[in-house]
């Protein structure tokens, strides 16, 4: 049987319903747009609501994401023999080096504790770390940052600092129970109180959303060359002091701009630094030195 | 090679359902992708947007598969994970949508290489805008080196990522006439 209703109640509903289909884009449009102003304005806790969706996402990504990278990490290993040739003979060469280096800091290092134990210094304690695996970095093109599947129960706090093996690569910006977010040194918002290894000169690293960084807040005629090494300065108590980030490789009127030192790109597993240490406190006792009585003749 | 699209039926409630409930599980199989760690070559961390590709497709061939709000809240849950400014790919993608619905006709029963092409514009388009948005929410300009590189990696994993997509889109046509 065929329900019959009235011409102009399916004009109404036909309309209505058009009107609603038309209407429901450019709603939610809107409601985007309010959105993303509220999250600049900071209106509502939008680290909360994400630190939430992360910790659940997490154990699945994190299953999810494990053949992914063994899958590109194979890939990366596959090379012609030609470049592995010519890789080895790089590496012999930076071997031969590394053995210079290491007998200096041998050399060093025995020197700097005889020094250190003449003027009773306490030094920086150990760092604790919690090594993890890059479970993903959705951020894409215009934020750069990677999920760890480590949170609050293994210790990790806001503000750690992040490192792949061969220096700082960002900091923890959100912490869930399970998860975390760390913001890398490339990131448009990231900023690291640092200071010149050899000549102490402090400085801001600046993210700028590309592979280099730069150096800013820099004091005038700060003479600057390339190949100089950046470290953590440790200022401001987020960061502990004197972890390598990278090196410079362009300083002119433009600018000074640092090649940081891990492949930010490609980094598949990271350590968490999460030693809860007041970095700038620093004992020691003064105790008189013998005093050298002249010998009498 | 050309597309033709599935026009509206009238189905039971519950395939109608189970079959947005199947689109979601693709979509978010797509956003997954998207956040994956790939580090193949030295792309780094741009890779396409598999997302925009899957609006875009349904926008054309089955606009009723994906409906504003569905790309509303996977735009979203994308943004929630990626840490950028909220909501900034929600506003792409149903950009994106809504710019292709009204495209429609013309991209309907086209050559394959045409729609490709729609493709490639729609992603320069939407990494412009993107790349507008971001730059008015940080307040200076950010990169656009990176959007070039993601919208012209889209462009060129669209016939990879069409491909299955097309497959779901015959297994949902199929699954209509055994219901």
């Amino acid at each position: 049987m065929v329900s019959r209703r009235p011409a102009h109640s399916i004009l109404q509903s036909i309309s209505l319903r058009s009107l609603t289909v038309r209407a429901t884009p450019a709603v939610l449009i809107l409601l985007c747009l309010t959105l993303m102003a509220a999250h600049r304005l900071d209106l509502f806790p939008v680290e909360r609501v994400r630190i939430a969706m992360t910790d659940t996402m997490a154990p699945l990504m994190s299953a999810i994401s494990e053949p992914f990278v063994t899958m590109s990490e194979s890939f990366d290993g596959v090379k012609t023999l030609r470049a592995l040739k010519a890789e080895n003979i790089r590496l012999k060469a930076e071997n031969e080096r590394l053995l210079q280096w290491y007998e200096s800091a041998l050399k060093y290092q025995a020197e700097n504790k005889s020094l250190k134990d003449l003027l009773n210094v306490k030094t920086d304690p150990a760092l604790a770390f919690v090594t993890t695996r890059v479970v993903s970095d959705p951020g894409g093109a215009f934020v750069k940052s990677v999920l760890l599947p480590v949170g609050l129960q293994d210790r990790i706090a806001k503000g750690n600092a992040v490192m792949s093996g061969r220096g700082l690569i960002g900091r923890i910006t959100e912490a869930g129970q399970r998860s975390s977010r760390v913001l890398l040194v490339t990131d448009l918002n990231s900023r690291i109180p640092v200071v010149v290894q050899n000549t102490r000169t402090k400085a801001i690293l600046a993210g700028k959303n590309t592979d280099l960084l730069k150096l800013e807040r820099l004091p005038i005629d700060s003479g600057l060359s390339v190949g100089q090494r950046i470290v953590t300065s440790g200022d401001g108590g987020q960061l502990p002091p004197d972890i390598p980030i990278g090196t410079i490789v362009e300083a002119g009127p433009d600018g000074v701009y640092v090649q940081p030192l891990a492949d930010i790109g490609k980094v598949s597993h990271v350590q968490v630094i999460n030693a809860d240490v007041d970095q700038g406190l620093m004992t020691g006792e003064i105790t008189p030195l013998p005093v050298k009585r002249p010998k009498n003749h | 090679m050309t597309f033709k699209a599935d026009e509206g039926w009238e189905e039971p409630i519950l395939s109608m359902l189970g079959r947005w409930a199947l689109t979601l599980a693709v979509i978010f199989a797509l956003l997954l992708l998207s956040t994956f760690p790939f580090k193949f070559a030295d792309f780094g961390t741009i890779r396409p947007s598999f997302m925009l590709i899957a609006v875009y497709y349904w926008a054309i061939m089955r606009p009723q598969t994906l409906s504003p709000a569905a790309t509303f809240i996977v735009g979203l849950a994308f943004d929630l994970m990626t840490g950028g400014p909220l909501a900034l790919n929600a506003l792409t993608l149903l950009i994106v949508q809504w710019v292709t619905q009204r495209q429609r006709k013309f991209l309907l029963g086209q050559p394959f290489l045409v729609m490709w092409m729609g493709l490639a514009l729609v992603a320069a388009g939407a990494a412009a805008l993107q790349w507008a948005l971001v730059s008015l929410f940080n307040l200076q300009p950010v990169s656009i080196r990176d959007c070039i590189m993601s919208a012209l990696m889209t462009a060129a994993v669209f016939p990879l990522v069409v491909m299955p997509l097309s497959a779901f889109n015959k297994m949902l046509a199929d699954g209509r006439s055994s219901l």
